[in-house]
C-alpha cells in the first residue's frame, strides 16, 4: 500500500544532509512566490531540472515532467482566458479572448508549478523515506505527524501505480473488433479507471491502519530508531548552502 | 496447561456498507491451541479463515465492521481488553494477500518498523534483521521497495517480519501459496523447528503439510470440526469439490482455426530503481511456442521472470530484442494485447465496475458489430457458465467468484491465447480446473504459471521452466 519514491544514485544530492535538504526545499518553494523576472524564474527551473537529471538520471527527470504534464496543460490552456486586463492579443469585436498579461501569468504559473514539482521530487527521489522521517523529527515534528507526512508521500504514488495497472488492464480488455478510439472515448474511459483507482485506494485504508497497529503503532513506549543521520558529514556546510542558494537566486533574479 | 489461544462460542457477522447484517460466518465456534502446538486449519473458500485470523489479531471488527460475540483469550489474556498493538509480541499474522500488509518503503524498513515499536536497541535490531534477511534469502533485496518484488518475494518479506518480531503465536494464512519449492521447504523446516504456537490456515491440502502438524481441524458449517485425520481429508476434498472428476478429462474442444504463438531469442531487461548494486534483471527466451488448444505450464522460482515474460507475451512490455509472433508473423505490442489474454495474479486489478453485468459487457459494448440483444444474451450465458449473478457487486464477492469473473471477462473476449498467472494460487483445484476448462473450450492455447509442480504435472501437456532469467523446455 506504499510505493517508494526513492531512486538510487550517487550524485551530490544523495550526500546532502536530509535536514538541510528539507530546509532547501522549503526555501525554494517560497522563492517561487517572490517577485522575480520571468526569465530568471525559468533559468531557476532549468537549473533545478538539470540538477534532477544529473542526480536521478534523465529518464527520471523526463518521467517527472510527463507525470505533471496533464495538470500543466490544463493550467496553461485555461489561465490566459481568466485574465481580461492589459493589452489584448486576441479579440472578437469588443470581446477580449487573450491578453498579454494573461499569457505572462500563465507562463509564471507554469514555471512555479514545474519548479515546485521538481524541488519536491528531488527531495523524495534522493532521500530514503526513513531519513525524511528522521529529519522531520529533528525539526521537532511529533512522530505521528511525521508518519502521516511520509505515508502521504508514499500513498500518492501508490494510487498512481494502481491507476497505471488498471489502465493496463483496460488495454488488455479491448475487443479485437474494436476500432481505434476517439479522444472523447478515451476521456470517457478515464472515468472507470479513475473510479477503480479510487476504490483500490479507499479499500486499502483499513488494511493500512490494521497493518500499522499490528506492527505496534499505538504503543505508548518510546520508539527506537533503526536508521540515523550520523552518516551525513558536514551538516553545517549543508545548512549554509541551503540558505545561500535561494538568497543568491533571489539576488540574481529579483524583479 | 495454559492455552496459547482459547476461542469459545464465537459468533461473527459482517455488517454491509448499508449497515445491514450479512449471514453469520461463525456460530458457536470453539478452538483451543496448546502452547507450542502446530495446527492446520482447513476450510474451503469464503468460510471465514481470514476473518478468524483478523479477529484473533484484534483488528476485526475494529477495521472490518461486524458483530462479534463469544470470548477469546490469548496466553490467558482476554482479547476484548487488548488493542492490536498490545499483541505485538504475542501474535503475528502473515496475510494471504501480502501487499495489504506493507507499511514501509523498503524491505529493511519493513522489518525494522515493528522492532522500532518495541523500542529495541539498534544493534539488536540489526542482528535480528540480518538473520531474517539471510534466512529468507532477501539480502540482495534489502533496499527494494514492495513494487519491485514478485508475489513470492513479498510473502518471504512478511515471513521475515514475523521472524524478527518473535511473537509467541504465528498465524499463517495460505502462507505456502506464492512460494516456490525451495521456500516452501524452508517454511516447512521453520515450522518444524519452531517452539512457537503455529496456526496455518489453508484451503488446499498441500504435500508439504504431511507430518507437520500436531492437529488438523476443519472449518465447516460455521464451526470447527476435529474428525480423525483419515476421515478429514476425504470430507475436505468433498467440500471443495476436489473429489469430482476433472473437467479437463475427456474434454472435447470446439473446432477452431489453429494458431501458434511463438518467440525466438526474446530478450528483456528490467532495472531496479532502489539500488545501484547488483545486475540489471535480464530475461532470455531462446525458444517458446504455444499452439491452439494446448495447455502448457511455466514453473520457476520466485522473481525468476515469469510475470515479466507474461507481460512481453501480451504486449504490456516491449522486448529489447527478438519478437513475439503469431503464426510466424511478428506482432506489435498493441496487436498482441488483442490476441493474448493475461489474467493477472490479483483479480482486483482487472475488475473495476459496480456490477457483474457492467463488467462483462464493458468490452462488448465497444464493438460496432454486435447488436444490443446479442450482447445481452452473450453476457447472460457467460454469467451462467461461470456461476455469476449479473446484479452482484464484484468488490463484495468472494475471492473465487472474483477470479471467475476475471476469467469470464476474458472468455467473452474470445482470445486465441491466454496466460494464467498463478491461477491456482488461493483457489481449490476444482475451481482452477473449471476456469481452465472453460477458457480452453473454444480451442484457445493456455499458458499456466504455477508453483504447484504436482498440479502442473497432473494437467499439462508440456512445460517450460525458468531460472536465472533463462527459459527452457522441461
Amino acid at each position: 500500500m506504499t510505493t517508494s519514491t526513492f531512486v538510487a544514485g550517487n550524485g551530490w544530492l544523495y550526500r546532502f544532509d536530509p535536514r538541510a535538504k528539507i530546509l532547501l526545499m522549503l526555501l525554494l518553494c517560497v522563492w517561487f512566490f517572490l517577485p522575480v523576472h520571468l526569465v530568471g524564474l525559468y533559468v531557476a527551473v532549468a537549473l533545478i531540472i538539470l540538477t534532477t537529471a544529473c542526480n536521478t538520471g534523465f529518464s527520471h527527470a523526463w518521467k517527472t515532467f510527463r507525470s505533471i504534464l496533464p495538470m500543466l496543460l490544463f493550467m496553461v490552456l485555461f489561465m490566459p482566458f481568466n485574465v481580461r486586463d492589459g493589452q489584448a492579443l486576441v479579440q472578437f469585436g469588443s470581446f477580449t479572448v487573450v491578453t498579454k498579461e494573461g499569457l505572462l501569468q500563465a507562463g509564471r504559473l507554469a514555471g512555479r508549478f514545474i519548479g515546485i514539482s521538481y524541488v519536491c521530487t528531488l527531495l523524495f527521489a534522493t532521500t530514503i523515506m526513513n531519513e525524511v522521517m528522521l529529519a522531520l523529527r529533528w525539526y521537532r515534528l511529533p512522530y505521528k505527524a511525521g508518519l502521516v507526512v511520509t505515508l502521504a508521500f508514499t500513498y500518492i504514488p501508490f494510487i498512481a501505480d494502481s491507476f497505471s495497472q488498471i489502465a493496463e488492464s483496460h488495454r488488455l480488455r479491448e475487443a479485437e473488433a474494436e476500432q481505434g478510439r476517439r479522444l472523447l472515448q478515451r476521456l470517457k474511459d478515464l472515468v472507470p479507471t479513475l473510479t477503480s483507482a479510487l476504490v483500490v485506494a479507499l479499500r486499502s485504508i483499513p488494511n493500512l491502519a490494521m497493518s500499522l497497529e499490528m506492527r505496534g503503532f499505538g504503543l505508548s513506549n518510546r520508539r527506537s530508531q533503526y536508521h540515523n543521520l550520523a552518516s551525513y558529514r558536514h551538516p553545517f556546510t549543508h545548512f549554509l548552502l541551503s540558505a545561500i542558494i535561494p538568497v543568491v537566486l533571489w539576488l540574481l533574479c529579483k524583479a | 496447561m495454559q492455552h496459547a489461544l482459547h476461542i469459545s462460542n464465537l459468533e461473527f457477522t459482517y455488517r454491509s456498507w448499508k449497515e445491514e447484517e450479512c449471514d453469520s460466518l461463525f456460530s458457536n465456534l470453539s478452538l483451543k491451541l496448546g502452547e507450542g502446538s502446530k495446527t492446520l486449519l482447513l476450510a474451503p473458500f469464503n468460510k471465514g479463515k481470514t476473518t478468524l485470523a483478523k479477529i484473533i489479531c484484534g483488528v476485526c471488527p475494529k477495521y472490518f465492521p461486524g458483530n462479534l460475540r463469544g470470548t477469546i483469550s490469548l496466553f490467558g489474556r482476554d482479547l476484548s481488553t487488548l488493542e492490536p498493538w498490545d499483541l505485538l509480541t504475542s501474535c503475528s499474522y502473515v496475510s494471504q494477500n501480502p501487499q495489504e500488509q506493507f507499511v514501509a518503503t523498503s524491505v529493511e524498513e519493513e522489518l525494522a518498523f515493528g522492532l522500532e515499536s518495541l523500542g529495541l536497541s539498534r544493534s539488536e535490531m540489526k542482528e535480528r534483521i540480518d538473520a531474517a534477511l539471510g534466512h529468507w534469502g532477501l539480502e540482495s533485496l534489502r533496499t527494494s521497495s514492495q513494487q519491485e518484488l514478485s508475489g513470492g518475494e513479498r510473502k518471504r518479506v512478511l515471513l521475515a517480519v514475523q521472524e524478527v518480531l518473535q511473537a509467541r503465536l504465528w498465524i499463517l494464512d495460505e502462507a505456502f501459496d506464492d512460494l516456490d519449492q525451495t521456500w516452501r521447504d524452508q517454511l516447512r523446516k521453520t515450522i518444524q523447528e519452531s517452539d512457537n504456537t503455529i496456526l496455518v490456515l489453508a484451503s488446499r491440502y498441500l504435500q508439504e503439510f504431511s507430518d507437520l502438524f500436531d492437529q488438523v481441524v476443519l472449518l465447516d458449517q460455521k464451526r470447527i470440526h476435529t474428525p480423525a485425520f483419515d476421515a478429514l481429508l476425504p470430507r475436505f476434498s468433498r467440500l471443495c469439490g476436489d473429489d469430482l472428476p476433472s473437467p479437463l478429462d475427456g474434454q472435447v474442444l470446439d473446432s477452431c482455426k489453429k494458431h501458434t504463438l511463438s518467440c525466438i531469442d526474446l530478450q528483456a531487461q528490467r532495472k531496479r530503481l532502489s539500488t545501484l548494486q547488483g545486475q540489471m534483471f535480464s530475461l532470455s527466451v531462446p525458444n517458446f511456442h504455444l499452439d491452439s488448444g494446448e495447455l502448457v505450464t511455466l514453473v520457476g522460482p520466485n522473481g525468476s521472470g515469469k510475470s515479466s515474460f507474461s507481460r512481453l507475451l501480451c504486449g504490456l512490455d516491449d522486448p529489447i530484442s527478438g519478437a513475439v509472433c503469431i503464426d510466424g508473423q511478428p506482432f506489435t505490442s498493441k496487436e498482441l494485447s488483442k490476441k493474448v489474454g493475461y489474467l493477472f495474479q490479483n483479480p482486483d486489478l482487472q475488475i473495476f465496475l459496480p456490477t457483474v453485468e457492467e463488467e462483462l459487457s464493458w468490452s462488448l459494448k465497444r464493438r460496432k458489430d454486435l447488436k444490443p440483444e446479442e450482447m445481452r444474451s452473450r453476457v447472460s450465458e457467460c454469467a451462467d457458465l461461470f456461476g455469476l449473478k449479473l446484479g452482484d457487486t464484484p468488490t463484495t464477492m468472494s475471492y473465487p467468484l472474483r477470479k471467475a469473473l476475471q476469467a469470464a471477462v476474458y472468455f467473452l473476449l474470445d482470445r486465441p491465447f491466454y496466460v494464467l498467472d498463478e491461477l491456482d494460487s488461493s483457489l481449490t483445484y476444482n475451481s482452477a480446473l473449471s476456469i481452465i476448462a472453460r477458457l480452453r473450450q473454444k480451442g484457445a492455447g493456455l499458458l499456466l504459471i504455477t508453483h504447484d509442480r504436482q498440479f502442473a504435472r497432473g494437467i499439462a501437456q508440456r512445460g517450460y521452466g525458468i531460472g536465472d532469467g533463462r527459459m527452457a523446455s522441461l
